[in-house]
């Protein structure tokens, strides 16, 4: 209950905070959609507002279910994470899902001011921007270097050109060889007419 | 012969359960915020915010504050709803309605202000987008009527918040006790000068459904997806149903 609480006030949030968004959902009005947790299902209906209100739906016209890729991937990809997730449902609704959960964006700032004061929200959200871009940095800088020793020094693993590059190999000796065995089948059915002659 | 109920731990008949809950509360009114405070700590304000966060409220609805006394969750509604929306600050008691209505005419706002009874709600069907009631389910003579009534007045897709003391949990229990017997009588004689009072409220508290209890009442009232929230503990819980 109270997580179906968060998620619609979240939501209505973002909405209001990105002009244009609920406008776009306005033409679903009336239609429900679900968020799939897996382990928890929260069902909406878009109002007559083009905001998300809690409801019971049997039937919903979408389902959208957020992937664990989603989850860890959000904090640092922010909307981009949002393909990581699978859809299903009324192909025109969820187009317009799609396109309104990529435009919404969370005016940090415009929250905390009215508590903190214009200049320390302002401060504090660029504090907060760029501690996220050093944690994102510093993230994809191990995985790059996690990647390279294990690529370079241990040979663990393989470069994505090799693996592509002996793929194709694979390939190739798999044509030969299945042009040879076709060579074969071939001389070994002519065999017997030359022995009878 | 009348048929009897509780006012506490007594048993009164129907008939008379009304005006001594209205006693109570005529009684208490004019200290009842403070005294809420007192007794939780502050806490009973946090347990509304949760609620009315929990409404789903935006700009333009119709609420309906049941029991609203002196008006703490209009007040809260009433900044979700806007100047484009409407909240009905309902309450039976007139002392308690008082208060809430001069408390929001000293802060400039004049919601509309209806001395109704819970049970007999005297509106239209399909009317609200939201209906609250806090911490007055418990004095209702008949609380199986007043959540149909709730529900009738309600829109469809419309939800029902019922915040409400409740069952706190099982190893607390023996410290609540002490609490809600000794000290909260006490409290009540020395900040309201009203320990009989505040004995009535300890008593209603034990007297009232538990969660689970509540949620089969709602839903035999006919909500639906009826889900509860046990807030410090349980001493008080958060029921929402919706009108399907």
């Amino acid at each position: 209950m109270i997580a179906a609480g968060i998620i619609e006030r979240s939501l209505n949030h973002l909405l209001r905070q990105s002009p244009g968004t609920a406008e776009a959902l306005l033409r679903h009005a009336g239609s429900s959609v679900r968020f799939d947790l897996t382990l928890a299902q929260f069902d909406f209906r878009i109002a007559d507002d083009g905001y998300f209100s809690e409801a019971v739906v049997d039937a919903p016209d979408a389902i959208i279910r957020p992937t664990p890729a989603l989850v860890t991937r959000l904090p640092f990809f922010g909307r981009d994470a949002l393909r990581h997730a699978d859809y299903s449902g009324d192909p025109a609704l969820l187009a317009t899902l799609d396109r309104v959960f990529k435009s919404v964006s969370w005016d940090v700032e415009a929250d905390l001011a009215p508590r903190v004061g214009d200049i320390a929200a302002h401060r504090l959200n660029q504090l907060g921007r760029n501690a996220l871009a050093r944690v994102t940095q510093g993230f994809a800088a191990l995985g790059y270097n996690a990647s390279e020793y294990l690529i370079e020094e241990a040979e663990l693993m393989a470069r994505g050109v090799d693996v592509t590059r002996f793929n194709r190999e694979v390939d190739t000796l798999a044509d030969d060889t299945a042009r040879l065995e076709a060579r074969l089948n071939q001389m070994q059915a002519r065999l017997p007419e030359t022995a009878g002659s | 012969m009348d048929k009897t109920t509780h006012f506490g731990y007594q048993q009164v008949a129907e008939s008379d359960k009304a005006a001594k809950v209205a006693e109570v509360f005529h009684s208490v009114a004019a200290q009842y915020d403070i005294m809420n405070d007192v007794m939780s700590v502050g806490l009973h304000r946090l347990w509304k915010r949760f609620a009315v966060a929990q409404a789903g409220l935006r700009p333009g609805m119709k609420v309906l504050d049941v029991a609203g006394g002196t008006a703490d969750l209009t007040r809260l509604f009433l900044k979700e709803v806007g100047a484009s929306g409407t909240v009905l600050l309902t309450d039976i008691n007139f002392s308690m309605l008082r208060e809430g209505r001069d408390r929001m005419l000293n802060e400039g706002r004049t919601p509309p202000t209806v001395q109704c009874d819970g049970e007999r709600l005297p509106f239209p069907d399909n009317h609200f987008d939201c209906v609250s009631v806090a911490f007055g389910l418990r004095n209702m003579t008949h609380k199986d009527q007043a959540l149909a009534e709730m529900n009738r007045v309600l829109k469809p897709g419309g939800r029902l918040l019922v915040l409400e003391f409740s069952k706190v949990w099982k190893p607390l229990e023996p410290a609540y006790d002490l609490y809600s017997f000794k000290l909260l009588p006490l409290m009540g004689k020395l900040v309201a000068q009203d320990a009989a009072s505040y004995q009535y409220l300890a008593e209603s508290i034990r007297m009232h459904p538990g969660q689970e209890e509540l949620k089969t009442m709602m839903e035999t009232a006919g909500f639906a997806k009826v889900s509860y929230h046990n807030l410090t503990a349980g001493v008080v819980a958060l029921h929402k149903g919706f009108k399907v």
